[in-house]
């Protein structure tokens, strides 16, 4: 027995071929089969509409292993600027060399020969998709004319548009020449017409949108020039208003801005006390209230175990039993019990 | 070492640290500044009133000078020792008879840190009366004398 290199199994061994009628090589064949077959299958359904598209590097340029010949082949036919999908993988499949290869595999290997009408094109086929492939190489070139003269006729509108863009702006001056030189339509023409001298073809269109001129018919409303010999100008390079110092303000806030330290170090105390939890003793005690002389804080106290509430009431109450007492000066006093 | 204790001598100085200090513990001590066992009292104070000034804040009163206070918080021993958080005051649990103030002097000054850290805990939970860590051994003992006789 000879060492015999099994493709599927991308292995050697060295006792003959009884591993093909195992089970690990059958699934592995059988997977590997499947895959070829759905890749042939793709193809196939193009015999009938070759796709035809501009060609992309990253897209297009992908090889595929033909298993039962051993080789890598290209997948696409492509001349550089048109690629046809599948053209490379169709026309493998009709070499006859092709043919040979794919019956040895599938006697070496044992698989199903059912399968193996699958992984073959016939040559009838591929002259049908050649065919096929000339017409849709003509539609496909006809259509990239089409969207070729769209843009340039979107791009000459577009030029078109910004000249006359262009002309309006220079029309105030025009418009003051008018008025000066009385309401003649022959001379703003002609003025208008020198400056552009080079542009004929936008001369006519041009000219009749200056007829108007901007004024309430164009939606403008002109407002007198602004006379900047003072101050100077955006275009000159003048200060601007809000970095000049104002002459009412000046010596009132001296250039304070933001908090003070107090507010700031306030600030920072409520910061630290929204992080204390909310459910503490004493959460919500009114820190800052102002309490008269006879204010006394809860207290529990000793011999109190009602709510501490009471036992401020019931110390006032003592208190005061205590100066009537002394003022009344009466022997019997009455026996303070504790709260029940 | 009550020199280094901030004192209150009035009502009004009293209301105001109960108001003002905010969420720390307030300590009050109630007594008198030539009483033994309030020296002793005030020593441990002191020196523990620097490590806890994040957590409590601690005062001297003399009892003299707020018959008031003496009365509503019923201070019938002294040193008497009242704690207090946001305005609100905290009972504890000694092992003693009163749970309203801690009588006496502490034996050490770790109880002294044991209990303030207890309250404190205590008082950011919500919790308004409190188990008190010393071991009661170590709690001054007194009777607590009838109310009214």
């Amino acid at each position: 027995m000879g060492a015999f290199h099994c493709a599927v199994c991308r292995q050697t061994f060295f006792c003959g071929k009884k591993h093909i009628f195992g089970k690990s090589h059958q699934s592995r064949l059988k997977v590997v089969i499947l895959k070829f077959i759905e890749k042939v299958k793709e193809a196939r359904r193009t015999i009938k509409t070759p796709q035809v598209e501009r060609f992309d590097g990253t897209k297009h340029g992908g090889t595929f292993w033909c298993y039962c010949c051993g080789i890598e082949m290209e997948r696409n036919v492509t001349d550089g600027n048109v690629v046809v999908l599948h053209g490379g993988l169709l026309e493998h499949m009709a070499t006859p060399e092709h043919k040979k290869n794919t019956q040895r595999f599938w006697w070496e290997y044992k698989a199903d020969p059912k399968l193996m009408d699958k992984v073959l094109i016939t040559t009838d086929a591929t002259d049908r998709f050649k065919a096929e492939v000339d017409k849709a190489l003509a539609s496909y070139v006809e259509k990239e004319d089409t969207v070729l003269l769209q843009h340039t006729h979107m791009i000459q509108c577009q030029e078109r548009h910004r000249l006359e863009v262009l002309q309006s702006f220079t029309e105030p001056e025009v418009e003051q020449e008018l008025s000066n030189g009385g309401p003649s339509q022959g001379m703003p023409v002609e003025k208008a017409a020198r400056p552009l001298g080079s542009k004929e073809r936008a001369g006519p269109s041009w000219v009749k949108a200056k007829a108007d001129g901007p004024g309430p018919g164009r939606g403008l409303t002109f407002i007198g020039h602004q006379d900047p010999s003072n101050d100077g100008n955006v275009h000159t390079g003048a200060l601007p208003p809000w970095l000049q110092s104002d002459p009412l303000k000046e010596g009132s806030e001296g250039a304070e801005v933001g908090p003070s330290l107090q507010d700031f170090l306030k600030h920072k105390e409520q910061e630290k006390v929204k992080k204390l939890p909310p459910n503490r003793v004493g959460a919500n005690f009114d820190h800052s209230s102002q309490t008269n002389a006879d204010w006394l804080p809860s207290f529990g106290r000793v011999w109190n175990s009602g709510r501490r509430w009471q036992s401020r009431n019931q110390f006032r109450e003592e208190e005061g039993k205590k100066k009537r007492e002394k003022q009344g000066e009466s022997g019997d006093s009455k026996r303070m019990r504790p709260n029940p | 070492m009550s020199l280094f204790l901030p004192k209150l001598s009035s009502k009004e100085e009293v209301d105001g640290a109960i108001k003002g200090v905010a969420e720390k513990v307030l300590v009050l001590r109630f007594g008198r500044d030539e009483d033994s066992s309030c020296l002793q009292l005030d020593e441990i104070l002191s020196k523990t009133a620097h490590n806890l000034s994040n957590m409590a804040s601690i005062y001297i009163v003399d009892v003299d000078k707020v018959p008031v206070y003496t009365r509503y918080f019923d201070i019938s021993y002294i040193p008497s020792t009242v704690f207090f958080f946001n305005g609100q005051h905290m009972k504890v649990d000694y092992g003693s008879p009163d749970h309203t103030k801690f009588v006496g002097s502490f034996k050490t000054k770790e109880d002294f840190l044991d209990l303030i850290e207890v309250i404190y805990r205590g008082a950011m939970r919500g919790k308004m009366m409190i188990k008190s860590p010393i071991d009661p051994q170590n709690i001054p003992k007194f009777d607590l004398l009838y109310h009214g006789i």
